[in-house]
């Protein structure tokens, strides 16, 4: 036993050596960089090395910049909400096209938002959430409502990315989930029928707690994606004031290429890294009580 | 009888809950194509016209004269299946790594790479940039692709897959004396094919659709220019009323060969596909 | 003169095999393919040069050179500029909007224009343009490109109401907005009398600083270490801007990109709408447009912001960059236009900044869209060159619409952006 415990260690390291490099060079170097950056100003354009060091000013500044905070808020109501009604969403259907006719049709259309440029979304949802000749206020008007104006109201601007974000993301999921409902054994659900559990049951005591690791996987990347949101509120939340529907990264990114304060930039990117960092870790000690490790 | 009536009652709103969806899935999507086929006055149409009247396929026509589509899908194609093709080796390797073999520091080293998906990119675009140029492969696909080559997305997707995997399916291959290289061949990737065909399809659309990096790859070595980049071509800068039909007939170019792969994949997620030889044990 | 022959032979040969080596040159804009590679005809003819045609045209005349043409969008441009810099690949000739240039010039990353472009600069460019190729004093490129803004109407609908004329004046604006907005019986606007253009720094600030200006008032003290945003005749530019959301003519659902549409009566535009509006009104179109100077508060004024070409201090033929650029912008054709102004006029449809060209293009810049704006070029003020713009009028847009959407009155919204903007200052002035 022990010879065979060696044997995985040192395959362990091996099959791991790619990926040991990979991070060495791409992920390693980069973050030291941009950690030094973030206590420096520097516009990029003067030589790295002369750009002078501040401290922790940059850090300062965005903390006492209610944009920033704003921007915080935003992200954190929009990766929540995002997240959590995907999934919800993206299981129900899985659970619903899996056992249907024609499954790979709906597969296919379910997941054609997400073969779908981002440049391409934001111009269709663009024209569908137009407040006069947009489909959603010709639906609601039809319904006897008021129209609304979906990407300039401040209090509907970021409703609109997120439900936008719902319908570009939802295919992804399901086809996540998908694989993972088909992973599960028949032979389980049968004895399951036999005992006379069926429908609803079945999904509750079989189907979800076998989902766990997918649940974890999906709502862990699907929060640390969504946190760095940046493509669909910049493209749809132009026209909004930016206080209702500003995200970190469109933030830092406008810090960083607009302003020309990439040390201001890192600083933020840094922060938003901490605030991933701890939502992930509330949402993986909810999974589990070892957290990551932990999936029965 | 109520057995059967409540069963018809079940599919019916499993259909309808499906179709309901499926159009509020497909509609932007076929406004799209059908957009892609008007004229540059009927996109200004108020009210906005669902339908074109005559449909411009010449659209299609005039994108293909003005940027050099083929060679654009060539540069994405060999990007894309590139770091497809690295991301399914090196996950799948890792991912059984994390799962099944215990080592020390693997939990620290899994907590790190689920860290490394949490920065913004931009932090990464000037460093990497640096690199690159320090390698010289500024004017190589090498520039495109190296920096994607690992994912901890698709590390962390592999991992849990490879965690519903029994145990004892592994532990009676070693006990027989198969090496970890065999039981990564022989056991472990052929019951990965849903979730290898899922990293596939997610990574080949991710690296298909990327824009910003490849922008600045490819307008210093325009002989790489990807299919996002070339479209991008075609836009103005504030007014591109001019050129929108265009831009929207490129993007249904762009966007059929991730749709037909798609459609190819879905093989692999036929349910008994997967656990053939399970029932042995 | 026999003792001198191997010498003079040696430096003669030494001479003419240094202008042997080629150069090569890389220039980089922001402009789509059509105006790079030229407006072709169905069997594939050139009609209008683009920018390669006039390059080709160069280096058939100058064999020794070498001119790469680059062309990024314009939101990734000064990305690109930046990534390329650090990356220590520059570009050796760019195009650059003035306030890119004033952050290279920061940081000396621009050469400086011989004597003889600067004096022609000075001497042949409309004074916008001037300012805006002027950074701290001196002038760092030719100008490219000079836009500003009018008032764009709809003949028809303010026909329609009984406005034969075009409002002059501001009040007179709101007055005919007021009477030209309609709505649905829902209670939204179906129609509207006027509509503001947003969604970036300079769509927002731009046609708020010609209000400013109208009313006699200043953006940023002439030193540039204060803003000036707290004065009267700041918070009352913005009242004016207020006064049509107050009434009721226009709200922040409005959008200019609905004018050819017909559903829009006025808006606040810029000579690169034209195509836009030949577009949606097809044949209606010369009966249906109308461009005005914007109404005034107390005198006629307009925003202008340039773009103008320059050279990179680190690139290795800067000499061979700035004969190009004289060859381009400064040196006329037989028929007297700059070859720049030709390809600005015919190709991009850009108000051509050299004043030997204004008159060479009746077709292009005297017909009804883009004459008004050429003739408002003389109450064109040039937007500050300085440090920081792009921040400086992002904070300002920010207030601005937070006015709009009537969650701070103009003078605190006014009042909130001096205080950023100050800030701003501080750290460079």
């Amino acid at each position: 036993m022990r010879k065979s415990l060696e044997n995985r260690t040192g395959a362990g390291y091996s099959f791991l050596a790619p990926a040991i490099i990979f991070y060495l060079v791409f992920f390693l170097f980069p973050v030291a960089f941009s950690f030094l950056t973030s206590f420096k100003r520097w516009n990029m354009l003067t030589p790295f090395i002369n750009a002078p060091f501040i401290g922790f000013k940059n850090f300062l500044d965005l903390l006492r910049d209610d944009l920033f905070i704003m921007a915080l808020r935003n992200t954190l109501f929009y990766a929540i909400l995002t997240v959590s009604i995907t999934l919800v969403l993206a299981l129900f259907y899985a659970v619903m096209i899996n056992k249907a006719r024609f499954s790979v049709l709906w597969r296919f259309i379910y997941f054609a938002p997400v073969v779908t440029p981002q440049v391409a979304i934001a111009t269709i949802w663009g024209y569908l959430y137009n407040p006069n000749s947009g489909l959603l206020n010709a639906i609601l008007r039809a319904i006897g409502l008021k129209g609304l104006n979906w990407l300039t109201d401040p209090n509907v601007a970021l409703f609109s990315v997120i439900l936008t974000a719902v319908w570009a993301g939802l295919g992804g999921s399901m086809l996540i989930f998908t694989a993972s409902l088909n992973n599960i054994p028949q032979e389980y659900y049968d004895a399951a029928n036999l005992d006379g559990a069926t429908g609803f049951k079945e999904f509750w005591n079989i189907t979800l707690p076998l989902l766990k690791p997918t649940l974890l996987f999906l709502s862990a990347t699907g929060l640390i994606s969504a946190w760095q949101v940046f493509d669909l509120p910049y493209m749809l939340g132009r026209n909004a004031p930016a206080k209702s529907v500003i995200t970190v990264s469109w933030y830092t990114y406008e810090i960083a290429f607009q302003d020309l304060k990439m040390g201001k930039a890192s600083a933020g990117a840094f922060l938003l890294f901490i605030a991933i960092f701890i939502i992930t870790l509330i949402v993986l000690r909810l999974f589990g009580k070892e957290g990551i490790e932990g999936y029965e | 009888m109520n057995r059967d009536r409540k069963k018809l009652f079940w599919e019916t709103f499993r259909y309808a809950v499906i179709i309901f969806g499926a159009i509020w899935m497909i509609l932007p999507f076929f406004w799209l194509f059908s957009a892609s086929l008007m004229t540059p006055q009927e996109l200004l149409a108020f009210p906005p016209k669902i339908l074109p009247s005559h449909p411009q396929w010449q659209n299609y026509k005039e994108v293909v004269k003005r940027i050099p589509i083929l060679l654009h899908y060539k540069n994405s194609l060999i990007v894309s299946l590139s770091v497809t093709i690295s991301v399914l080796l090196t996950s799948s390797l890792s991912g059984y790594s994390f799962a099944k073999l215990k080592f020390p520091g693997e939990e620290v080293f899994f907590r790190f790479v689920l860290s490394t998906m949490m920065f913004p990119v931009f932090i990464f675009l000037i460093p990497v940039y640096y690199l690159m140029r320090l390698f010289g492969w500024l004017n190589n696909y090498l520039s495109l692709i190296t920096p994607f080559i690992v994912s901890g997305y698709g590390i962390f997707l592999i991992r849990q897959f490879i965690l519903t995997i029994p145990d004892e399916l592994l532990d009676s291959a070693r006990i027989d004396g198969a090496s970890e290289i065999i039981i990564y061949f022989k056991i472990i990737l052929p019951l990965l094919r849903p979730a290898l065909a899922t990293l596939a399809i997610l990574t080949f659309i991710g690296q298909w659709n990327s824009f910003l990096w490849p922008l600045i790859i490819t307008t210093s070595a325009p002989q790489l220019t990807t299919l996002p980049v070339g479209i991008s071509r075609l836009s103005l800068a504030f007014a591109t009323t001019e050129t929108q039909h265009l831009i929207l007939a490129a993007l249904v170019l762009q966007v059929i060969p991730t749709a037909i792969l798609f459609l190819f994949l879905q093989r692999y997620y036929i349910k008994g596909f997967v656990l053939s030889g399970f029932s042995e044990i | 003169m026999k003792k001198f022959f191997i010498p003079i032979l040696i430096v003669f040969l030494l001479l003419t095999s240094m202008s042997f080596g080629s150069t090569k040159l890389v220039f980089t804009v922001h402009w789509a393919d059509y105006q790079l590679d030229g407006i072709k005809d169905k069997e594939g003819n050139i009609v209008v040069k683009g920018l390669k045609q006039y390059v080709e045209e160069y280096m058939k005349t100058h064999p020794d050179v070498e001119i790469e043409v680059r062309s990024v969008a314009f939101d990734e441009l000064l990305k690109k500029i930046i990534i390329d810099h650090t990356g220590g690949l520059p570009s050796d000739v760019y195009g650059l909007y003035s306030l890119w240039g004033v952050e290279l010039v920061k940081s000396g990353i621009l050469d400086e224009p011989p004597k003889d472009i600067q004096n022609a600069v000075r001497l042949l460019f409309v004074k916008p343009a001037v300012d805006g190729a002027t950074i701290n004093g001196r002038i760092w490129g030719v100008p490219t490109e000079i836009d500003n803004y009018a008032l764009v109407y709809n003949k028809k609908l303010l026909a329609e109401a009984g406005f034969k004329k075009p409002p002059q004046k501001w009040v007179d604006l709101v007055n005919i907005a007021s009477k030209l907005t309609k709505k649905n019986p829902d209670g939204s606007i179906a129609q509207y009398g006027f509509a503001f253009l947003a969604g970036w720094d300079s769509a927002v600030v731009h046609p708020y600083l010609a209000l400013l200006y109208s009313n006699g008032g200043e953006f940023l003290s002439k030193d540039f270490k204060e803003c000036l945003l707290d004065r009267k005749e700041a918070i009352e530019a913005l009242d004016a801007e207020l006064e049509l959301f107050r009434k009721g003519a226009t709200n922040t659902a409005a959008s200019v990109y609905n004018f050819p549409n017909g559903t829009v009566a006025m808006m606040i535009m810029a000579p690169w709408y034209e195509t836009d509006l030949k577009l949606g009104f097809k044949d209606k179109y010369q009966e249906t447009v109308g461009v005005a100077p914007i109404p005034y508060l107390k005198k006629p004024a307009t925003c202008g912001y340039t773009w103008f070409i320059g050279v990179d201090s680190a690139s290795k033929n800067k000499k061979q960059a700035w004969d190009f650029i004289r060859w381009m912008t400064i040196q006329t054709m037989s028929n007297g236009a700059t070859r720049m102004g030709e390809l600005m006029a015919k190709n991009i449809g850009a108000i051509p900044p050299s004043r030997v060209n204004l008159d060479k293009f009746p077709n292009e810049l005297n017909d009804l869209y883009t004459q008004t704006f050429v003739r408002e070029l003389i109450h064109t003020i040039q937007e500050p060159n300085v440090a920081q713009g792009q921040e400086i009028k992002t904070a300002l847009m920010r207030e601005i619409v937070e006015a709009w959407n009537g969650r701070k009155t103009a003078e605190q919204a006014l009042k909130d952006a001096k205080k950023k903007i100050d800030e701003i200052l501080m750290e460079n002035y």
